[in-house]
């Protein structure tokens, strides 16, 4: 499970948006998990499992109060869009164009918000979407499919 | 993917995310004081209560011909066999896991054979297990702590051979016939019991610790190879 750390509190942070509530949404949903260990079904895909219980755990914290932080850009990114070449995924977009993209991601409505972000930010395929956030494989596509007609006005 | 999607990639990896913090050792702690004691009492408790029953009941009684205890294990020699099917000998288990992260979620450490180095280990409360190789062979070792019974052997051929050897504190070599293997395991009010065929077996006692080996190897093999494990 150690091999799990990170995508698990990134995917809390996504939910809670909060770096104190995602550490301890993973390190409370880890406890849970080893602890649910003997009833995971054998042969299933162990991380969207992992991260199903992690995000439960995520969500719980989201409903007390607390700063929600907005995702941001690494100050790096923003500093160099003059400077140094980009990369060539970076190259996809220019500093204004990748503000103005974040901005319409973070202003999407929360449960399009998540999807986009476990999809697309954290490399999460759609059927690990669905897991983890227990909903059906065609919510995830619908969400998607409303959050990137969204976005497509800003983007485009 | 479209070009905006292909965006989005690119926009997550110039994404500020918090470093991710080391949890593990804290996670670890409050494993480390989990008190994975009461569901195994659970377990002597059911197990005692099933025994009992089964003594006291005339066609119980006739049902279980005869039977073995040694440490978390009881082989029993029945008139029939459960249903059972063959599985890989890991089967019910759980997920493979890391040795550091088995041993944590088992409580006990591993004994294996000097210069063995598996890859796999598998865990329950109190139980931990691994494949071996033995002349080219797979081997299934398990190891239970403690003399609570989680591991139910049945068999009901009278061409299954049940024979002590000497092993530890006591051991006992099954060969022969058909087999089934029971794992018992509860969590809590969740009681869940695996079940397969098995093959050839070697269990014994040592330390207060219940050791299995069960692979297509002979009796001889079988022998030398647990006498790397507890010498």
């Amino acid at each position: 499970m150690h091999a799990y750390q990170g995508i698990a509190f990134r995917t809390a942070y996504v939910i809670a948006r909060n770096a104190a509530d995602a550490e301890e949404a993973a390190q409370d949903g880890f406890v849970k998990a080893w602890r649910a260990l003997g009833r995971f079904r054998e042969g299933a895909p162990f991380r969207p499992w992992l991260l199903q219980i992690v995000a439960n755990e995520a969500r719980n914290r989201v409903r007390s109060a607390g700063r929600r932080a907005s995702l941001a850009l690494r100050a790096a990114t923003e500093e160099s869009s003059g400077g140094a070449a980009p990369s060539p995924e970076a190259a996809l977009l220019s500093g204004e164009q990748r503000a103005g993209l974040l901005a319409a991601v973070n202003s999407l409505p929360e449960e399009q918000r998540t999807v986009l972000s476990l999809r697309y930010f954290l490399g999460l395929s759609e059927q690990e979407v669905a897991e983890t956030l227990d909903v059906p494989l065609g919510t995830v596509k619908s969400r998607t499919a409303r959050a990137l007609e969204r976005l497509r006005e800003s983007y485009d | 993917m479209t070009e905006l999607e292909r965006a989005l990639v690119a926009l997550g990896n110039e994404l500020e995310f918090p470093p991710t913090p080391d949890f593990w050792p804290r996670v670890g702690e409050r494993l480390q004081r989990r008190r994975w004691v009461r569901p195994l009492v659970f377990a002597v408790a059911l197990g005692a209560l099933a025994l009992g029953v089964a003594m006291a009941v005339p066609p119980a009684r006739s049902a279980i011909l005869r039977f073995f205890h040694l440490g978390s294990a009881t082989v029993q020699q029945v008139a029939k066999l459960p249903p059972a099917q063959q599985r890989p000998l890991a089967a019910g288990l759980g997920p493979a896991l890391v040795r550091e992260d088995a041993e944590m979620y088992a409580h006990l450490g591993i004994r294996l054979p000097k210069g063995v180095t598996p890859q796999r280990f598998y865990a329950q409360p109190g139980l931990i297990a691994t494949y071996l190789s033995y002349g080219g062979k797979p081997v299934l070792l398990s190891e239970l702590k403690g003399d609570q019974t989680v591991l139910f052997k049945k068999f009901a051929s009278p061409a299954t051979s049940v024979q002590p050897v000497d092993l530890g504190e006591f051991g006992l070599w099954l060969v022969g016939g058909p087999h089934v293997l029971m794992w018992q395991f509860n969590f809590g009010r969740i009681h869940r019991v695996e079940t397969r065929l098995a093959g050839n077996v070697l269990l014994w006692l040592d330390k207060d610790i219940t050791y299995r080996l069960e692979g297509d190897l002979d009796k001889s093999q079988m022998l030398a190879l647990a006498r790397q494990i507890t010498r």
